[in-house]
């Protein structure tokens, strides 16, 4: 990593830009509370994809599988079952619980329809998958332009707000006092992370089930078994019998619950309402979430890490931006060669250069 | 050696003169040591010199380190320590091509022609990556030569053929004279002549003399030690990554060089297995299948068998007459064009392999690496998702199977949680053989059962189904290239030709010579 921004320096530096500025800018995006945020959206979808991944199925529709969730989200709390003054608890939990699950379905349905195509008619799942996001963008943008469009929106073509109650969000006080110094600097950094963290407390507990399931579901049961089979040698799982077909099916429906039941959870605890077109206002998480699990070389445990870093970049991009050193293309860059430079060191690390003299 | 007009072989231009006396060695291995991933020791300082004109054969049982070796000499691993020598200067190469180019060319049992291409264009590709063709020599001008050649060396060799078309043997045939024509003086034949009857063999080893008495040197591969007698100057056997022995032909005798190869273990090479009394139902029946290979061809031509319970039938056949789409058709991997397939009653025909596999149908397939074992996957991971049928895997019998299997078959593995690929290819076959062993309650499936192991873990395999058979009445089927093996086995034999099944023989009244017969006519 230390070898990947040294390479960015030497790259600013012909750019013509202040190298010192610019990493700082970076580095100071490691340790931003701003990226907590982003960091626990792209781990639940770097676990998501992470299943699709490991059976060898390029599930890149999770942008479509992400909308089509969204929508099944607004449509339980905006329409079929809307929040009305003096509601009791127990129906705003169920309301709550009713959308994530419904997301979680459409999600999964969308992600099984790719598989279904993969595995019946044998058209590879990319271009399928890649096709039904813009299926998905449009299906959602005309639903928001016609049945959902709400009322209360100041003549913008968008959804209602999604009520209070239903919004999964914690406010913890900003702190009025800190102390002096470094230290003063560091609790209330802290602090900071910990707003952070309460602000997205259901997003926290969303990962924890992410990442359970995930683990459980491809190291305990036999689907994940035959996921993982499937994605190193599918003629073994067709010689012992099994239906290569349905486990195509069943990864990628299973890919997409999880990322509809990320966005169930993005929705309800941070976007509030879909905007029209839905694909130009949002951060194409489904796509960056491909590079979240390729950098972690779709190892289990290394998926927050790479969240982690992909978060970090993308605030630094936004940072940069602001500061005027340079654009969203100094995210590119960057995250290009720590992705490059990962690779490099990748490659030494289970190959081993000898230097043998002949004669 | 070989020219094409315009083109100088490379024995003309880029290559060392050959060693002009026996004196210097064409290739010398040097305190040679090679560790795999996970501490296995491959080769412990192996020391081997080859000289010209001498045919040297590596026995040795499975995992001995003879494929190490010449994987070395040819450039496909490099060694931890020690050096190899050709013509006595040291040489370091990264990859076969090099070798290549130093006239070190193997060829092993699996033919590496591509099968969609004509001999000639598979020819192409080989002399243009030694620098003996460019892209723009016309194939006609290489068939010419291939006709020239072929005569020469007497190998006969069609180079308008489309690879697929040929047999096993022509297969054979044409990968020796690349061999030659892109300038081999040590050929390497890993396990290449194994798998062919021992009329189709002696041509070959007739070729192989004449191509020594030109100079050249064969380091022959092979775990049957008739094969290494027949032609061989001298036997080189490894045991565990160290030479033990190294015989002269006057010395060499099948017993010795079997006590050298297995110590002890080689006693129970001479137990002969008992006959299985069949039982009057029948488990496996075949009636007038039909069934194309990859290309289209009728590769099985209305063939019809029947097992009883309690019975081995086997059947002979040289490579790529039928035998490995005959199996794959019964096991439900391939598709039949007509004809009836039941199993224990129940039609499986084009039901799929789910349907053959409820039945209790353990099968072996023809390519093991892909049909049999996902290799990425670990030895209990393989195991569990055949024998796992819960949600939820119950980990801990996976395991205790998975052990039982390794140690059954005496499987050379540190844990069942190494992964497949860890493994030797004798190794690899063993888990495939023990999983579905543990798996066939009704029948086995089998194609080249014992294919990559050594005598004495053949002789176990082929005493565990045997017992099988008697002891729980399943019903075996099994197609093999190696007749000592089918005439060992089995109770009644077939032989494939051509994808036509002749027989069942009688093995009391029926002789070896009589079988090949059927297999070469």
């Amino acid at each position: 990593m230390i070898a990947g921004i040294l390479f960015y320096a030497t790259i600013l530096a012909l750019m013509g830009r202040n190298p010192v500025e610019v990493i700082y800018a970076l580095a100071r995006s490691f340790v931003s509370p701003g990226i907590v945020k982003d960091f626990l959206i792209l781990s639940m979808l770097g676990y998501a994809l992470y299943v699709s991944f490991k059976g060898a199925l390029f599930n890149i529709g999770g942008e479509g599988q992400f909308y089509i969730a969204a929508i099944g989200v607004i449509a339980i709390t905006l329409s079929l079952m809307p929040w009305s003054p003096g509601q009791s608890t127990a129906k705003t939990i169920l309301v709550i619980v009713l959308a994530v699950f419904v997301a979680t379905l459409l999600g999964g349905l969308w992600g099984l329809l790719a598989g279904v195509f993969r595995g019946y008619a044998g058209i590879d799942e990319v271009p399928v998958t890649l096709l039904l996001n813009y299926v998905a963008y449009y299906t959602v943008d005309y639903l928001v332009y016609s049945i959902f469009r709400g009322r209360h929106t100041y003549g913008y073509i968008r959804t209602d707000e999604i009520p209070e109650a239903y919004r999964l969000n914690y406010y913890l006080p900003p702190r009025t006092s800190s102390g002096e110094g470094l230290l003063g600097s560091l609790s209330s950094l802290a602090y900071q992370f910990l707003r952070e963290f309460a602000l997205y407390y259901a997003w926290v507990i969303g990962l924890a089930v992410v990442a359970l399931v995930v683990y459980f579901v491809m190291y305990r049961t036999r689907l994940g078994l035959l996921i993982r089979i499937h994605g190193s040698n599918s003629d073994y799982l067709r010689a012992i019998g099994v239906d290569v077909c349905r486990v195509a099916v069943a990864t990628l429906a299973l890919s997409g619950s999880l990322v509809g039941f990320t966005a169930s959870l993005y929705v309800l605890g941070y976007l509030g309402r879909l905007p029209y077109p839905v694909e130009e206002s949002t951060a194409n998480y489904g796509y960056i979430a491909i590079l979240v699990a390729w950098l972690a070389v779709l190892e289990y445990k290394l998926i927050p890490l790479a969240a982690y870093i992909v978060a970090a970049l993308r605030d630094a991009g936004i940072n940069l931006q602001v500061a005027q050193l340079g654009g969203t293309e100094q995210t590119f860059i960057s995250i290009g060669l720590l992705l490059t430079v990962f690779t490099v060191v990748k490659v030494f690390t289970e190959y081993r250069i000898e230097v043998r003299h002949s004669g | 050696m070989a020219s094409i007009k315009g083109l100088q072989s490379s024995t003309e231009s880029d290559q060392q003169p050959i060693g002009d006396n026996t004196s210097t060695p064409v290739v010398s291995l040097k305190r040679i040591t090679k560790t795999f991933p996970g501490g296995i020791v491959a080769l412990d300082n192996v020391s081997l010199e080859v000289y010209r004109g001498e045919i040297v054969a590596l026995l040795g049982e499975n995992g001995a380190g003879k494929s190490t070796l010449v994987k070395i000499v040819y450039g496909v691993y490099t060694p931890d320590k020690g050096r190899v020598y050709v013509d006595g200067k040291p040489v370091f190469f990264k990859n076969p091509r090099d070798a290549i180019r130093k006239g070190i060319v193997m060829v092993s049992q699996v033919p590496q022609l591509i099968e969609r291409l004509t001999v000639a264009e598979n020819f192409l590709l080989s002399l243009e990556s030694v620098g003996l063709a460019s892209p723009f020599t016309l194939t006609s001008r290489i068939s010419k030569f291939i006709e020239r050649e072929s005569e020469k060396y007497g190998i006969p060799v069609n180079p308008e053929a489309k690879v697929w078309s040929l047999t096993y043997t022509q297969k054979q045939m044409a990968e020796i004279l690349r061999a030659i024509v892109i300038g081999a003086r040590v050929l390497i034949l890993d396990e290449a002549l194994t798998y062919l009857p021992v009329i189709e063999r002696r041509k070959f080893t007739k070729f192989l003399l004449e191509f020594k008495s030109h100079g050249g040197t064969v380091i022959l591969i092979t775990h049957k030690i008739p094969e290494a007698l027949e032609s061989s100057d001298r036997i080189v056997v490894l045991r565990r990554g160290k030479i033990v022995a190294t015989l002269g032909k006057e010395e060499a005798d099948a017993e010795t060089i079997r006590r050298h190869m297995f110590g002890e273990e080689s006693k129970r090479l001479t137990e002969a297995l008992p006959r299985s009394k069949p039982g009057k139902r029948k488990i496996i029946v075949v009636e007038r299948l039909r069934v194309l290979d990859d290309y289209g061809r009728e590769a099985v031509r209305g063939v019809s068998l029947s097992v009883f319970r309690g019975e081995v039938v086997g059947i002979a056949g040289i490579v790529g007459n039928g035998q490995s789409e005959l199996v794959e058709a019964i096991a439900g991997l391939r598709r039949a064009v007509d004809g009836r397939i039941v199993i224990d009653d129940v039609d499986v025909t084009n039901k799929g392999a789910k349907a053959v596999r409820s039945i209790g149908v353990g099968i072996i397939p023809d390519h093991p690496l892909r049909l049999g074992v996902s290799a990425d996957n670990t030895i209990v991971e393989n195991i569990a998702a055949l024998f796992s049928k819960q949600l939820v895997i119950d980990w801990t019998e996976m395991r205790r199977l998975a052990g039982h299997v390794i140690k059954k078959l005496n499987v050379k593995a540190s844990s069942e949680d190494d992964p497949v690929k860890t493994l030797s290819g004798g190794n690899i076959m063993k888990i495939i053989i023990g999983r579905e062993l543990l798996y066939a309650k009704k029948a086995l499936v089998a194609y080249n059962p014992t294919r990559a192991l050594d005598e004495v873990s053949a002789a176990a395999v082929r005493g565990a189904i045997k017992s099988r058979a008697i002891n729980e009445g399943l019903a075996v089927l099994f197609a093999s290239e190696d007749l000592d093996e089918v005439l060992e086995l089995s109770d009644r034999v077939y032989v494939i030709n051509t994808g036509q099944l002749y027989g069942p023989f009688d093995l009391d009244t029926t002789s070896r010579d009589e079988i090949e017969k059927y297999m070469v006519m």
